[in-house]
């Protein structure tokens, strides 16, 4: 599961929770794979990220330094951060670990790579 | 598009996945003839909905390079074939083991793929198997490989679920491509879908052995917010 990835999930879907997000991340294996940095992805991506939970996530994978908690205007000039941002984002891979949602404590395991968000029929 | 490798995936794998067939290549036919414009369209995220091998959404990763994308599967097992035929490929596509986009974030998806079971089944067949969701990894069974074709009534009673989360799944601007089958009656989706603010149009279609498949194209109505 990449960070990227990780922005996206939530577990508003279990019955009763009001907000679901963002999930707790707990890693216990991570892998680092090269990807070609290409900064348009990540200029065009942005607006649709929650931006706190990307500088959280940066900061658990001790990565937060020269990313600014908040972002500014003109984060598409900056390559430097767009760069790291690829990097955090797009390059660190979770191989092992879990997602806690915030409310129920409910745990989603990730295993091999692959976060499970499936729920049981009498939890939706 | 290129047509991802599979020569990975051993062949005793396919008793718990997908092997892609006639329906997936209609589908990547279609995505490929309409790339004009889904270019145009420029998605910020795309997601399949039970990837199974995962060679759809690997093609379109490698050709879309400014987008997300990912792909759900509810079977596990189609997860990690997913996530390997990315990773063969060189693709870009991260996994998530869900059922359609459970777990998501909603109204965030631009480009939408589905490829469902379509299957006319008995019902009560199709029951038993979804009742077992959540023990998905207790059941190292075929019961996976036959969730990936069984529709139960008309076929479609896993792509009327669809429809009805659907408002929740697109983002405004965003289009699902749809695989059906003639007894699915691509007819009757199209009236249950206008009524519910989407427009259908029925993009290709392909007699095969004994099935004629549609890929049916569906966007939200246009309204009041986007004049």
């Amino acid at each position: 599961m990449k960070l990227i990835t990780y922005n996206f999930l939530t577990s508003k879907c279990i019955r009763g929770v009001k907000v679901g997000y963002p999930l707790k991340l707990k890693i216990v294996q991570k892998e680092v794979v090269q990807t070609d940095f290409n900064p348009e992805f990540i200029t065009r991506l942005l607006p649709r990220l929650d931006y706190p939970t990307v500088h959280m996530a940066a900061e658990l994978v001790d990565c937060a330094e020269g990313v600014p908690k908040e972002l500014g205007e003109n984060y598409a000039a900056d390559q430097d951060l767009l760069q790291k941002l690829h990097h955090i984002l797009l390059e660190i891979d979770i191989i092992e670990g879990q997602l806690e949602c915030p409310e129920t404590g409910r745990i989603f395991p990730i295993t091999q790579g692959i976060p499970n968000m499936l729920l049981n029929e009498d939890e939706v | 598009m290129e047509t991802p490798y599979t020569n990975h995936i051993k062949r005793d794998e396919y008793e718990f996945v997908y092997e892609p067939a006639e329906d997936t290549f209609l589908l990547l036919d279609a995505l490929e003839k309409d790339l004009p414009y889904i270019e145009r369209l420029s998605p910020q995220i795309c997601l399949e909905i039970g990837s199974g091998s995962g060679v759809i959404i690997t093609a379109l990763s490698k050709r879309l390079r400014n987008t997300l994308c990912l792909a759900t599967d509810i079977n596990p097992y189609a997860c990690q074939v997913t996530r390997r035929t990315s990773s063969h490929n060189q693709g870009y596509v991260d996994v998530v083991n869900t059922n359609f986009t459970q777990g998501l974030r909603v109204r965030n998806i631009d480009l939408l793929l589905f490829n469902p079971p379509y299957v006319v089944t008995d019902t009560d067949e199709l029951n038993m198997l979804s009742l077992k969701i959540g023990d998905a990894e207790e059941n190292i069974t075929k019961n996976q490989l036959v969730r990936s074709w069984a529709g139960g009534k008309n076929g479609r009673e896993i792509i009327d679920a669809l429809f009805k989360n659907l408002d929740q799944m697109l983002s405004r601007r965003g289009v699902l491509y749809l695989l059906v089958l003639k007894e699915n009656q691509p007819n009757v989706i199209e009236q249950n879908l206008n009524s519910i603010g989407f427009n259908v149009e029925n993009f290709m279609d392909r007699k095969i052995p004994g099935e004629h498949l549609y890929v049916l194209k569906i966007t939200r109505k246009k309204g009041k917010d986007d004049e």
